[in-house]
Order: C-alpha cells, then structure tokens, then sequence
C-alpha cells in the first residue's frame, strides 16, 4: 500500500508550445522560477525556487482551463481563446480570469478563399465551418444570424478544408500560412493574448500568495479583446437543405503526422503512387497515377468523420480513431474495408504500478475504498472511447477529462485512468505505468461508407481495397 | 409531508444535475392542478393538445431566427449518435417553434388550428437556477388579428380565474410598432438587428444609437408613457403617424385589444417601448401579472411558418411556466382562506 504524498497548497498549470519561452523569461523576472521550465525540459513537473508550497505543472494550452475549471489546479497561464472557448458554453463555470499578459497576441479569424462574402453563403445554402474552437464559431454564427450553419470540428489545421470540403475555417491567423493554402482572412471572430485565470473556489477559500503575488506582477497586455460581436447580416431567414454530394471522382484521404511513414509503405506496397506524398514531406493535394481518383492530405483524427459525412469515399486512418468515431456516433455509416496491419499498438486503460489491483474491478474498489461515491477520472485524448470504456466497465460515477496531448503524467495525480496507446510499453514502464486493461489493437486501415459507391466509382474503390488488403497481408502478423 | 418538496432545485453531492428539480407529491399534485385547469378551459374553448420531441434539430431554431443569439449561447445543443453529419440537435428550448413545425407538417384542414402543450423546455441558466422548465401554452394558426389578439387574451383570462388568481393586470405591446418606428428611424437591417438585442436587454427606444433627434423625439410618447385608455391611441397616431405611417396598423391593433379588455372589465396598460422576444412577434404581445408577478406571457408570430419553410400563416399564443402559475395559485389560495 502506498501512502499518497503531501499535496503542495498551490497548483500552477502551464503552457507548453510557443508561448513557453516568452513566458518562461517573465516568470523568472516576476521572480517565479519554475524549475526546468525555462530549459524546456521535457519532464512535465517543476518544483519552483523558494516556493515550496507551489507545484507547477505543463500542459497543453487548450486543457488549461478545463484543469483549473475542474478545481485540479489553482491558477492556469493560457491563451485566452481557449478560455473564452471554455466559458462561452460555460459562462458561470468556476473560471475567473485576472489578467491579460503581454504575450501571446492572437487573433481567431475567419477565412476563405479571397473575395468569400459570407452573406452571400448564408443567403444560399447551409454554410460548413471548419474549426478547433466550436463554442466561440457557433457564437459568431448566431451573432451573424446565419439561418443554417455545420460546424466541422476538427483537431487541428482548419486551414486545410476550405474551399473544397468547408465554406470556411474558423482559426488562429497565419497570414503565411493561409496565403500558402490560398486563403484569405474574411473576418475577425476573437482577439486575445496569454491570460492568468484561477479557479473561483480556490481563490474564495485558500491563501494562494505563494503563487498569486508573482503572477499578479506579470507584465499586463495592453489588449483587451475578447470574442467579436458582429453585426446581424441581412440574411433571409428560413430552412436551407445541405446540396447533396455528386462528384465523378474517387476521393481518397491520406494521413499527415505520425502516421504518414507507415501509409507511404502500405501505399507503395498496394501499387498505389501518389505523387507529392512521401515519407518525410507532403503537399496538401498529392496527384495520384490512377484516374478517377483525387487525394488529399488530412489528420487522420478527422477521417471517419469526413467519410460519413460523405466528403471521401477512401481514408487511410488508425482504428483508433474509428472506434472513437465509432464510440461517438453509432449510427455512423463509416466500416473498416481493409486492415494495413502498420502503425501497431494497443489501446487500453493505463494506471501507476504502484496501484495495489491486478484489475481494474480490484482497482475501481481501491479507489472507492474510503468514499463510494467518489468520481473517478478518465484521461483521454479519445474522449468518446474513455466514455464508452468507463460504461462498459462499470465505473459507476466518473468524470471523463478530455486532453489534448502532453498526457504524461495525468496518472496518478490529474486522474485515476489515462485511456492511452502504447507501442512497445516502454514509455509506460519508463513512467512506472502499465495498461490494466486493453481496450483494442489498432493498426492503420483503410474506411469507407458501409454503402459502396455506384458505377466506376465503386469499381474504383473495390480495386484500391483490394490491393490494400494485398498490402497489408505483406505485413507478418 | 410539505417538507420533501422544500430546496428542490439545490444541488446535492452530484447526485441530480444542477439546475434540475425534483417534483415531491405536493409539488405534483399542485402541477396536476394546473394542469388539469388548463386542460378543462383550453379544451373547453376547442383547444386540442399535442406534444412535440424533446428533441429537435438545432438548425430550425437558427433558421426561424426565433431565438436571440444569446439565449442560441444557452440551449443544450449537442452532437448526439448521428451527430458525425456535424448537424446538432437540441433539447426543445421553446415550445413555439416545435408547435409551428408540428402545424406546417401536420395539420390539413384549412380550419384554424387550436392547438395545446404541456412539456418541458430546457435552457442553461446560471448558477442552481431551474434549467428544466415545464411549460403551458397555447397556439392558434389561421386565424388574424384582431379577432384572434382577442380571443388568446380571454383564454388566458380565463385560465388565470380558473387558477383563482385574482388582480389581474395585462401589459399590451405591439412588435409591429417598434419594428415601423425603427423602418423610419432609417436603420439599415443591421442596424435593425442591433436595436433588437438593445431592446433585449432592456434598452429604451429613444436613445439606441442611429437614431435622429426628431425620431427620438417622437419615441418619447413610446418610451415614456404607459396607456391606459383610448385617448392614447390618438396621442400615439399624433405623435408616430407623421414619421412612420408604418404604425397605423399595429395602433390599431393594440387598440382593438384595449377595447376586449375594457369590455371584460380587466385592468391594462399599453407599454408600447418595450419589446422581449422581438424577433419572434409581428403583432401585438402581452404579459400578464397576477397581484404584481408575472404569469403569462404571449403574442403574434405571423412570419414564424414561412421561416420554417411552409406558408404564410397567422399565427400567435401564449405560454406560462406551471410551477409559477403552481406557486402563484397556492399563494392566492392562501390568502383567500386567511380572509
């Protein structure tokens, strides 16, 4: 039995990625020196110099504020477009922000192909909007009144679905990078820079100087900002239909990011060359030798979606991210067509070894031994699939903690389970963590709409499964 | 056994959601009265009851631009198991909308339809307000002002003495009204759109930004007098007709109102500035307050059946909150046996 350790009196939640470094130089002027932090050590936990009250820990700027909203941590640094994303569903949630910081200027935009004027899409059909921030786009849409809209929410890169699988994309703004895709910004839907929050409870209930009074001397940012309120557009109001999908081509949808290496292999194994597509580079449209059929480049977290919604009739994807799409949405017309047998790894329930249960039915009552009621907490990037596992296990009264990368570290102290892939186990033992429980295998796969498409299209695609069927039979098993 | 229906809607270890409440026998036997009474004087003047999903597809609140963008912030929208379309649906926030949708789709006379409710409608509310609302209400499509104006305020008469509520005071706008004045006022639709969310939240006509000193001017009588008699009526032609002839008609209809309530003996005022679900109303609309609380509010959605893609239609209702009306009726009873 393990006894748990001391808890420190104030928890600091901050932002790894780009605004690490500008804000690693303020702490350390505010005389907040969090150990490593400013080093860019990857351990994920800093002590701070002369504050041994406070703990600081790195998290991925988008679960910041759901850490400290949930009460896990104090006081959190972050851009302020993910907590505006957070309160504008939840306004009276227990954030308070107090205060704008001189870094991290940022302005979540919408963008188009030059020249797109949104009243003319709203007066014409139903407008599809591609984002990472859903609650913050549907605001702007019904502030602009538009009578019909679809939020495609994706995990990342907007950008790359306008204009042929959205009207528009709702994201961060990177002149360069948009002028690389051929877009344009069309309108401004939230302004924002880094922003100290804190946790509404903690600070009504608990001495936080130890941390609070450097923070609070943070240089301020002169920017206020905050989410745009845009004029109503003159739009007619009334039902709009969604056009349905015709198109001769096939469409075939390709993976970028981790998972590219091992799709070039099964692609060139299936005969199958797309030029523009290869193991350390891609463009965003690679051509493909075969007639008929069209590729683009997209993550693969995004595929199973955009295959019902009928947007591609081929993705080469992870089970994973099917069984979460699975897990979501049970009426989703999408199935697995052919298993490429790359990318392995399972997927399951990860707890610290330390954890005195062989099961998870012996660790869901240690975890409960004192307090029957006590939620327990599911991390996970697959948050559907968390969902659908806590059910399935009976964990009776839990709490699923959505995260978005950087998941190091959540078990034992940010949550009871983490739902996480490992290859080889190897990071796992290294974090004195093992999987109690596997959810599933996953390999890369290729899906499609349960109804085949009619005509060449099908025969198309029954040929491209077929070779990849082929492909992945290379693989020894 | 009063107390098991005490702190309902309190919050207890995360063992019901917040905002949501319990209903104990009391409480129930209470809801059911009024229930039943309203059940007896609707269907009593040809009323029929319908009810309608819990769940709707969001877009036809969106697309009927029935809900101000922030109560859209406030609805529980969600993606459920055919949500990979990127469609939301939404736990019914409005019992108009479904009711207006059930007409176009279902009704096939060309009668006037007398249609009834009783159901919940969901609305995030901050703190440990009541997020789930049980609601009563009344829609009569195919039939215009003023005869129909006319006809929603003796139900809801009705319904409130069967209640045995008891001072009785109607508060009387007209959406058309405001909607004209703001035409002439030259505000372009955005503009328009604008002063409705000013008006919303609780802004007075003659100082939203656009509009000129001379329009302002005769927003005056508008914004700062309440009507009690028909001598108001000329004033306000007086004063709106040189600027905005657009009034006469909606004047006219609180007018005609004026005199079906002056008929019945009921107290009114006519508070023709204010506006609340502006965008929903064309016509005329009207709260109700019983000794001071409010307890029925309603009024004309003539556009409502086009926007959800059907035809034309006249069309207007009311709804009430039953746990209010509940609460109100228990009050009034008490106070009629303590005399």
């Amino acid at each position: 039995m393990t006894s748990p350790a001391p808890q420190p009196q104030v928890r600091v939640a901050l932002p790894r990625g780009d605004l690490r470094a500008g804000l690693a130089e303020r702490l350390i002027a505010a005389g907040f020196v969090a150990e490593g932090y400013a080093e860019g050590s990857r351990a994920y936990r800093f002590a701070v110099t002369g504050r041994p009250e406070v703990l600081v820990r790195v998290f991925s700027e988008r679960d910041i504020p759901i850490q400290v909203a949930l009460g896990q941590y104090d006081l959190g640094i972050t851009r302020r477009a993910w907590v505006d994303e957070l309160l504008t569903r939840y306004e009276h949630d227990s954030i308070v922000p107090l205060r704008s910081l001189d870094l991290g200027v940022e302005r979540i935009v919408a963008v188009g192909v030059p020249g797109t004027d949104i009243a003319r899409l709203a007066a014409s059909g139903v407008v599809r909007v591609a984002t990472e921030y859903p609650q913050l786009a549907a605001r702007y849409l019904n502030r602009l009144r538009i009578p019909a809209y679809r939020l495609i929410e994706v995990w990342g890169q907007a950008g790359f679905w306008p204009p042929d699988d959205a009207d528009l994309a709702i994201l961060p703004e990177d002149v360069s990078a948009l002028a690389a895709e051929g877009l344009a910004t069309v309108a401004t839907v939230h302004t924002g820079s880094a922003m100290l929050i804190g946790n509404r409870r903690a600070l009504a209930e608990r001495d936080l100087r130890a941390a609070l009074e450097p923070l609070l001397s943070l240089p301020i940012g002169l920017l206020d900002g905050g989410a745009e309120e845009p004029r109503p557009l003159d739009v007619p109001r009334g039902v709009r239909v969604e056009a349905p999908v015709h198109r001769d081509t096939l469409r075939l949808a390709v993976p970028d990011g981790h998972a590219q290496r091992h799709t070039v292999t099964a692609l060139a194994d299936a005969g199958i060359v797309l030029d523009g597509y290869e193991a350390d580079r891609h463009v965003r449209r690679p051509t493909a030798s075969i007639p008929g059929l069209t590729v683009k480049v997209l993550r693969p977290q995004d595929m199973p979606a955009a295959v019902a919604r009928g947007q591609f009739d081929l993705a080469l994807t992870g089970r994973d991210w099917l069984a979460a799409h699975l897990a979501a949405f049970p009426s989703s017309p999408v199935v697995e067509l052919a298993d490429l047998r790359r990318s392995r790894y399972s997927l399951g329930a990860v707890v610290p070894d330390a954890l005195p249960a062989a099961n998870i039915e012996e660790a869901i009552a240690y975890w409960r031994r004192d307090d029957p009621r006590r939620p327990i907490r599911v991390a996970s990037e697959y948050a559907a699939l968390a969902d659908h596992y806590a059910r399935e296990r009976r964990l009776g009264r839990y709490q699923v903690i959505p995260i978005s990368g950087a998941s190091e570290g959540f078990v034992p102290d940010d949550a009871e389970i983490l739902i996480e892939g490992s290859e080889t186990g190897t990071t796992l033992r290294a974090n004195q963590l093992h999987m109690i429980d596997i959810i599933m295998e996953s390999t890369n796969c290729a899906i499609g709409n349960a109804v085949r498409p009619e005509g060449a299209r099908g025969e198309l695609r029954d040929d491209l499964v077929a070779r990849l069927q082929r492909a992945g039979e290379l693989v020894e098993a | 056994m009063a107390q098991q229906d005490e702190d309902e809607t309190m919050t207890d270890d995360g063992l019901r959601s917040r905002g949501m409440r319990d209903l104990g026998p009391e409480a129930m036997r209470r809801f059911r009265a009024v229930e039943r009474s309203f059940l007896d004087v609707t269907g009593g003047r040809g009323y029929q009851e319908i009810r309608t999903p819990s769940i709707e597809p969001l877009h036809l609140f969106t697309a009927t631009g029935a809900l101000s963008p922030q109560l859209l912030d406030r609805v529980y929208s969600f993606l459920d198991w055919d949500g990979w379309s990127g469609e939301r649906v939404v736990l019914r926030p409005d019992g108009t909308v479904p009711a207006a949708r059930w007409y176009e789709q279902r009704w096939q006379t060309a009668e006037p339809a007398r249609l009834c409710y009783v159901q919940p409608v969901y609305r995030f509310v901050p703190g440990d307000g009541e997020r789930e609302q049980w609601q009563v209400g009344v829609e009569l499509f195919g039939l215009a002002a003023p005869e129909a104006d006319g006809e929603l305020l003796m139900l809801a008469r009705e319904l409130l003495e069967a209640l045995g509520l008891r001072d009785l005071a109607f508060d009387l706008s007209h959406a058309g009204l405001v909607r004209a004045v703001l035409g002439a006022a030259r505000l372009d639709a955005a503009a328009q759109g604008e002063a409705y969310d000013a008006l919303l939240a609780g802004g007075d006509l003659a100082s939203l930004p656009g509009v000129t000193a001379e329009v302002a001017s005769a927003l005056r009588l508008l914004s700062a007098v309440d009507g009690v008699g028909a001598g108001y009526f000329e004033n306000l032609k007086a004063a709106l007709l040189p600027i905005a002839p657009g009034c006469a008609e909606g004047i006219d209809q609180l007018a005609a109102a004026a005199r079906v309530l002056d008929a019945a003996g009921v107290a009114y005022r006519v508070v023709p500035g204010t506006a609340r679900n502006f965008e929903y109303y064309t016509g005329l609309t009207f709260r109700v307050r019983s000794g001071g609380a409010e307890c029925i509010s309603g009024g004309r959605y003539d556009g409502l059946g086009e926007a959800i893609g059907g035809k034309p239609v006249p069309a207007s209702g009311f709804g009430a909150d039953v746990l209010r009306l509940a609460n109100l009726a228990a009050a009034s009873s008490a106070a009629e046996g303590a005399r």
